[in-house]
């Protein structure tokens, strides 16, 4: 079955390299007048799906068959969302959907499933065209490009307006001397974003597996000597099961790091006062340090095996295009990342793009999906709960610094 | 002489009962503490998974209507219709399993009964949780991974291997004397209608067992649903829905919801409990009278 999903592969890149036009691939039936019948088995997040929120999914789904008349299409909708539809397409990749929506931080589990169908040729082409270099880089292993991006995902920083001001913002010193500022700081998505500030790198720059983890040296010291001060400082409060949000629920706290999702709940908080920025600056031994945060895409997969090649790219293609991330925003307020949509000024204007966007170009790193990066998780929340539980001092930051960065470039076997 | 010392006695008595009394309370009270906080937060008005106080400031039944009304997105009435109906197909046919496998190994003398027994015995050993890869791939070649037959499959996979945890049942009707079975045959029963006219009136404690833990046991799986349901979500079982309400795009909102569902789950197992718990009691007052 390997072998024919092989043959399939090449002959839809061949497919997409001479322009799309044929579709010789043998196992779709030609039905009468030339309309080809085909069945597409769609994956995305319920609320992609749900009436409430305006069953963007079917719209979109019907939208592209309305442009494709040659085709009949069967659509069948299935539920998985982007963090958990890889590891599911992984498990039985015939089984699963032709289409999916994914995180790209769960690429290798695609690939090494041989589950991701690469893009090529025209198709390539479109969404290189229309996204920026980061995020396709987001999607890219060995040179291949396994979907299309229809958002970028990462943190960035909500606060009260009427406490911080626009200058106060860009600066967590000035933050912390007006109001509480919570950070996750036990949690290992959030914590890096001071390692990395201060020149520690993963992987080279992120795609080296070889170069490995330099989260050591004083670099790396003089972070965890600036975190033990800073949980000291009274208005640092640790954010963990949600203390955060509950803080800005009764007004104890006035700014917390989180992300798109958790943005309808703090609107329902703070109203008009909600402001939303990129990670801030803070200041490191006299230097001004920026805060770095992880950051991946979401994107269209199609699955490798899909019998119905050329009409799943094309509708993975669609479902990344301009006009359905605009509707993508409208119905749910999914942050865009298409070039065109973005200079568009209704959207560019609002607040959360602009934060998110702002994030993903200038204070983030692309969150490395190498295999060895899940070595990288645990020792980092545990340098975050020792300085949390005063188990990491100024006495022995150097040492439990170095233990980390051991522990972050060993698999625990070898 | 005598009065005092009866009535040091009667006070060291009444001290010891008094210590005994509040450790135990304090277990009590330790033992109770999560249930009493799960049942307070499904009331709890506010929103959000964190709170600062052990007593919410403000109730609501809001979080038990919204399970049943807010329906698009997480579909409870649906999930706890399909799991009411994959549990109680499964206990009807793994108690059926577990019952006839115990009456033929305790009463029926045939060759392969201590291999099987042994056998049984060693597959016990090894967690289910192995086989699931293989039990995915087998229902998915048998076309029992798609659609409305994913009840079926889940309900297989609960009952199917029943069969092995016959051991406390077959303990039990070892209790029961062979004398009244060779007065059944005697009086012409076949051994069928031994089983259902004679062993089982005698055996309600280890039925009422046996319904009672085939039943738990698909109610809270999460694991087995969890491979095989995979994106059906017209499928989903409690178990996973539960686990959906707790992911970080939804736990803000629905975390008092998802206590509120933790409750209701635990409404037919009490029920279950209580309704059979009598028969329980009598039952372990011995098998066979006279």
């Amino acid at each position: 079955m390997k072998k024919h999903a092989a043959i399939l592969m090449a002959a839809v890149t061949l497919a997409a390299a001479c322009l799309g036009g044929c579709s010789g691939n043998g196992t779709t039936h030609t039905g009468q007048g030339g309309v080809q019948h085909v069945r597409l088995m769609v994956w995305a997040p319920s609320e992609d799906q749900s009436i409430d929120s305006g069953q963007w999914l079917q719209k979109s789904c019907d939208a592209f068959a309305a442009q494709h008349p040659e085709y009949d299409i069967e659509f069948i909708y299935g539920v998985a969302d982007e963090a958990t539809a890889a590891s599911q397409v992984a498990q039985d990749p015939e089984a699963s959907a032709d289409v999916f929506m994914y995180a790209n931080d769960n690429i290798t589990t695609l690939t090494n499933a041989k589950a991701a169908a690469k893009f090529g040729g025209i198709y390539r082409e479109q969404i290189e065209s229309t996204s920026s270099e980061t995020i396709v880089n987001s999607l890219t292993l060995d040179g291949f490009l396994y979907g299309v991006p229809f958002t970028t995902n990462t943190w960035y920083m909500f606060y009260d307006k009427s406490v911080f001001s626009e200058e106060d913002v860009k600066s967590l010193d000035a933050m912390l001397e007006k109001g509480v500022v919570s950070f996750p700081f036990t949690n290992s998505w959030y914590l890096p974003a001071f390692y990395v500030a201060n020149g520690c790198t993963l992987f080279g720059d992120g795609t080296d597996e070889a170069a490995g983890v330099d989260f050591a040296g004083d670099k790396a010291t003089a972070v965890t000597d600036y975190l033990i001060d800073l949980l000291d400082n009274p208005n640092f409060v640790v954010d963990s099961d949600g203390s955060g949000m509950a803080g800005l629920r009764d007004g104890s706290i006035k700014a917390i790091f989180t992300g798109s999702w958790d943005a309808a709940s703090i609107h329902e908080i703070l109203g008009d006062n909600m402001g939303v920025a990129a990670p801030p600056a803070f200041t490191l031994n006299g230097e001004e340090k920026q805060m770095m945060a992880y950051a991946g895409s979401k994107a269209i997969g199609v699955n490798a095996t899909s019998d119905y090649m050329l009409p799943a790219i094309q509708l993975a293609i669609y479902l990344g295009s301009a006009e359905a991330q605009q509707l993508h925003y409208e119905l749910r307020n999914v942050v865009p990342c298409n070039t065109e949509l973005l200079a568009r000024p209704e959207v560019a204007s609002d607040m959360l793009v602009a934060a998110q966007n702002d994030t993903f170009d200038r204070t983030s790193i692309l969150q490395p999906f190498v295999a060895a990066m899940s070595n990288c998780w645990s020792p980092v929340e545990n340098m975050g709960k020792g300085i949390r539980n005063k188990t990491v001092t100024h006495e022995n930051a150097g040492e439990q610094t170095q233990a980390m960065n051991d522990a972050m470039n060993s698999d625990g076997i070898s | 002489m005598k009065e005092t010392r009866q009535v040091s006695a009667k006070r060291k008595r009444f001290v010891t009962n008094t210590i005994v009394h509040i450790v135990l309370a304090i277990l009590a009270v330790i033992w109770v503490f999560p249930i009493l906080w799960v049942i307070l937060t499904s009331f709890r008005a506010e929103k959000g998974s964190y709170v600062s106080t052990f007593l919410p400031k403000s109730y609501t039944i809001a979080n038990y209507t919204r399970l049943f009304t807010d329906t698009t997105i997480l579909n409870f009435p649906k999930m706890f219709g399909n799991t009411l109906f994959i549990a109680v197909c499964s206990c009807i046919l793994s108690t059926f399993y577990v019952l006839a496998v115990s009456y033929c190994l305790s009463r029926i003398k045939f060759k392969m009964r201590k291999p099987y027994m042994n056998m049984a015995m060693v597959l016990g050993l090894f967690p289910g949780f192995m086989s699931m890869v293989a039990v995915y791939f087998i229902l998915k070649a048998l076309g029992l991974s798609e659609g409305g037959l994913i009840r079926l499959a889940l309900i297989l996979c609960y009952s199917g291997g029943a069969g092995l945890g016959f051991q406390i049942a077959k303990g039990f009707f070892d209790t029961i004397p062979r004398a009244i079975d060779e007065a059944a045959l005697i009086d012409g029963c076949t051994r069928w209608q031994i089983f259902y006219k004679i062993t089982l009136p005698l055996s309600k404690p280890v039925i009422i067992y046996t319904v009672l833990t085939s039943f738990i046991g698909p109610w809270v799986d999460f694991i087995f649903a969890k491979v095989i349901c995979r994106a059906n979500a017209d499928y989903y079982t409690v178990a996973i829905g539960l686990w959906r309400m707790l992911e970080k795009e939804y736990i803000d909102s629905w975390y008092t919801c998802f206590a509120a569902g933790a409750v209701l789950i635990s409404i037919p197992i009490a029920i279950l409990f209580m309704f059979l718990q009598r028969f329980y009691v009598d039952g372990m007052s011995g098998a066979v009278k006279g």
